[in-house]
């Protein structure tokens, strides 16, 4: 029996040895950080993106992170105000050029911003000079200090058709834009990345947001120097909305390029999410700046678990397998309907769902307060399922369908 | 099938060695579990580092304890509470960080409320009901509990509103937790209330006999300022011991008299009779409380007769103060001691020496001081009868021990205080007085609450029935008023 199955995966034209990599960040700031990724089992990483000094400075704030906590739990989410990398552009380029040189089987993408068409030739040159397999274009950084970079270009379609094109022109190497999700539909722009001649759409960069103020001075956080900004949220509590998209762009049948999936992955069941969703390749900072660079074993090794009980031989066997079914609301099969289950044995007595189904849905809920155990009637259920997800017990609550020609669901008063 | 008696016998003695490791184990874990949600140390504590049985929670550690609450619908840790202190809906209120809110809750349903959440038996009332014991560990009830009154005396909530004195006029004799917490819901219905208290501090046991590691003393001065804070007025050292006390201050004015005299004589054993250096715990754990120079246990030997709370707390403060050796004697056995949990755990751990299941059954002595005793292991002749003439002597078992204090801790009843209340107050058993449901004794106007009528329970209970016999004074006086 194999102990492990193989997770190579092929992302336009270039064999990953697994799906996972860095995704452009403070988690790949340097060579020495990136060796260490690479020791921990890290299939691919994309450097911190590369900009050009001589063109803008930059300068990155201070505090520049702050956590989004929701009651006892901490780092829920992740706002920072980082910029493109600070360090000389010689410096980045021989960090990577030996990268190439020690770990030549390890795939390293490099993430590039111009901030002009010369620019963005020198970038992709200076890159492809270096060694590296791929470049992935920064078209969405929600904070740069420059006037016109990052998810300004992003949301502005025809410069990203012109600037993937200048790119395409100065190099061989496979080309990946990366979308910004402060838009309202982000087909039209990949599609704009693609008759640039993108190869591949990474997505989601993050989202601008506001994750807390400090009350005691009305100084929303994090609090650089008495301002603050909406800058990019990461981490777990984006991952809803980076599945929207990345299962938007595998569904779109003209854009039809292959997918990175970014946002909130930090175990194999968040990576198998986004393969289900239709993702190819895989990245991951938050998690990262959380766990460290260890977490990557564990999504290895779950991974792996996962296609050997299931006799999957590649991932291509199962990516795009969910997001087949996400369909238009319109499309809904409504006839069958559901009410809830509760099993009497598991259920501990709280009436958690009772008051939840009282206050928030139709009042099917009932609660003896005698025996105290929660029961459902039937009559009153619409389905929703409220009771089942507030159950502390987590396999208490479950339900059943029923053909809607003999149930009553409309509120009943 | 063939016997093989080596087989057999190899069976008998591994089960037994087995079974005795096992014991072994859980007798460590259930050490550690104790300890980790009391938060006193695993190891064995050093006496000089001994403060507190039970400390502080942290504001980190109050949000995460709140956060494993399921906030139930019915609330059976609320339902728990004798006094009412609606721990559900304090717990609710630190989850959505409404720390005054909570705070308020506690003082508000609860005058002896920062009291309670240090010295509460959870484990047999509030933290036994919780749902949660379902899945793990049941909420950390007192600490939240300690956390919220805290928070309340540090960021100063408003005081509690003064008694308008426009109902009647109460006399409470004691000022123990029983008639505070008559006292307090007397004035939140605006009576006009008086405790005598024959001390100079209020709080009853609280204030005497509940050693400071168990409750800090500002915790009660917390208390007593809230309950002063209403407008009730505490005449200190004030016995009424005088005859027919309770019906002469009916006579003087006063619409209703509450006894919650509680019990203030302890029982001895007739074999340490004559003894001086055999004490009672009521003595000892207030001249350990209030002059702890006084008593001079290091390197000295102590045995605490009895397998209760006070038996324990005397125990520990016999160590806490520099004993040598310290024995506890009881007849009940280690699973059968009337002591809780955490407290047997304490004691462990302070490494007091427990002969439980056993019998004194002699004394040694020098002229008119005890040297030593001598005992035995028991069993019972009945099994659940925990009483002395139940106790069966096991042959073979006689042990000695060297002493230079005994420390009886073996129950309490009322003082003769009592029969001078009024000469017709119907008692029973002990001595006690007897009262209806309504905490009404048998003489109108007079009403019983707290351990001088229950023959000794938790402060909580007696809280909690100071405030039920409120409610019926309440009920007697508007009866009596519509009769005019």
């Amino acid at each position: 029996m194999k102990s492990r199955a193989d997770l190579s995966i092929n992302f336009c034209g270039i064999r990953f040895e697994n799906p996972f990599c860095l995704s452009s960040s403070p988690v790949g700031y340097h060579a020495e950080m990136c060796a260490r990724a690479y020791d921990a089992g890290w299939g691919g990483i994309v450097y911190k993106t590369l900009g050009l000094e001589k063109s803008f400075k930059v300068v990155v704030p201070s505090p520049r992170l702050n956590a989004y906590n929701y009651n006892d739990k901490r780092f829920v989410g992740l706002q920072n105000a980082e910029q493109i990398t600070d360090r000389p552009i010689g410096d980045n380029l021989k960090d990577i050029a030996w990268l190439k040189k020690n770990y030549p089987k390890k795939v390293l993408i490099s993430s590039i911003m111009g901030y002009s068409d010369e620019d963005w030739t020198e970038l992709a040159k200076m890159s492809e000079d270096a060694g590296a397999d791929m470049l992935e274009l920064n078209f969405s950084c929600p904070q740069m200090a420059h006037t016109f970079a990052g998810y300004k270009v992003g949301q502005d379609f025809h410069a990203v058709a012109a600037f993937t094109e200048v790119v395409k022109k100065a190099t061989k190497l496979p080309v990946m834009a990366k979308m910004t999700p402060n838009i309202t539909d982000m087909i039209p722009v990949a599609l704009a990345a693609k008759s640039g001649g993108a190869d591949a759409i990474s997505a989601i960069n993050t989202i601008k947001a506001i994750s807390d103020i400090d009350i005691n001075n009305f100084t929303p956080l994090p609090n650089i120097h008495g301002h603050s900004a909406a800058t990019g949220f990461s981490g777990p509590s984006v991952k809803p909305v980076a599945m929207r998209f990345v299962s938007e762009l595998y569904n779109s049948k003209e854009l039809s390029l292959p997918v990175s999936a970014i946002g909130g992955i930090e175990t194999w069941i968040d990576a198998l999410h986004f393969l289900l969703l239709g993702a190819t390749n895989l990245q991951v900072t938050t998690g990262i700046l959380r766990y460290g660079y260890r977490i990557v074993e564990d999504m290895m090794e779950g991974l792996s678990d996962f296609m050997l009980e299931r006799n999957i031989q590649s991932l291509d066997e199962i990516i795009g397998k969910a997001a087949r079914k996400i369909v238009d609301p319109s499309e809904f099969e409504t006839r069958f309907q559901v009410v809830s289950v509760v099993d009497d044995a598991k259920c501990i007595g709280c009436g958690q769902c009772y008051i939840s189904c009282q206050d928030g849905a139709n009042q099917a809920m009932k609660f003896d307060t005698l025996t105290r155990k929660a029961s459902v009637d039937e009559e009153r259920c619409v389905g929703c399922l409220l009771c089942k997800h507030v159950c502390p017990v987590w396999d208490c609550i479950s339900y059943k369908e029923v053909d809607t020609l003999t149930a009553k669901h409309a509120a009943i008063f | 099938m063939e016997c093989n008696i080596h087989e057999f016998l190899k069976r008998i003695i591994f089960g037994k060695i087995l079974k005795r490791i096992i014991l072994v184990l859980q007798t460590i874990d259930e050490l550690y579990l104790n300890a980790k949600g009391m938060k006193y140390p695993i190891d064995p504590v050093k006496i000089e580092q001994f403060k507190s049985m039970r400390e502080p929670l942290s504001l980190q550690a109050a949000i995460k304890e709140s956060n494993r609450c399921l906030l139930c619908f019915d609330a059976p840790c609320s339902a728990g509470c004798p006094a009412g202190t609606d721990p559900a809906k304090f717990i609710r209120q630190i989850k959505f960080y409404n720390y005054k809110g909570a705070a308020r809750t506690i003082r508000n349903n609860n005058i002896l409320g920062s009291v309670c959440a240090f010295v509460c038996p959870v484990e047999k009332l509030c933290e036994k009901e919780c749902s949660i014991k379902a899945l793990e560990d049941p909420i950390n009830i007192s600490g939240l509990q300690r956390f919220a009154s805290e928070y309340g005396k540090k960021f100063t909530i408003e005081p509690l509103d003064k008694s308008l004195k426009t109902k009647g006029r109460i006399a409470v004799i004691g000022g123990g937790p029983a008639g505070m917490g008559c006292a307090s819901a007397l004035a939140k219905r605006n009576y006009d209330v008086t405790i005598f208290e024959r001390e100079d501090n209020a709080g009853g046991v609280p204030r005497w006999n509940i050693p400071e590691f168990r409750l800090p003393g500002e915790a009660l001065a917390y208390d007593v300022k809230n309950l002063l804070s209403q407008g009730v007025e505490i005449k200190y050292k004030s016995a009424i011991n005088t005859n027919e006390a309770a019906i002469n201050l009916l006579a003087e004015g006063y619409d209703a008299v509450v006894l919650s005299s509680g019990l203030s004589v302890a029982f001895k054993l007739d074999l340490f009779d004559g003894f001086s250096n055999a004490v009672d715990y009521i003595s000892f754990l207030r001249q350990i409380k209030t002059d702890n120079k006084s008593i001079a246990l290091k390197d000295k030997n102590v045995a605490v007769i009895g397998g209760g709370s006070v038996a324990i707390d005397s125990a520990v403060s016999a160590k806490a103060a520099g004993a040598k050796k310290v024995y506890l004697v009881s007849l009940e056995h280690l699973d059968e001691l009337p002591a809780d949990r955490e407290e047997i755990n304490l004691a462990r751990i302070m490494n007091i020496i427990f002969k439980s299941g056993s019998q004194i059954t002699g004394i040694t002595a020098k002229e008119k001081t005890i040297t030593g005793l001598t005992g035995m292991e028991i069993d019972w002749i009945e099994p659940g009868k925990f009483t002395p003439r139940n106790a069966r002597r096991i042959s073979g078992t006689g042990f000695s021990i060297n002493i230079d204090l005994v420390v009886q801790a073996i129950g309490t009843k009322p003082g003769c205080e009592v029969v001078n209340f009024a000469k017709n107050l119907k008692t029973k058993g002990k001595g006690t007085v007897e009262v209806n449901e309504n905490f009404e004794t048998n003489i109108s106007g007079i009403f019983a609450c707290g351990d001088v009528s229950n023959g000794g329970a938790t402060v909580v209970q007696a809280v909690g029935e100071g405030k039920k016999t409120a409610e019926s004074i309440d009920n007697y006086l508007k009866n009596r008023r519509n009769n005019q």
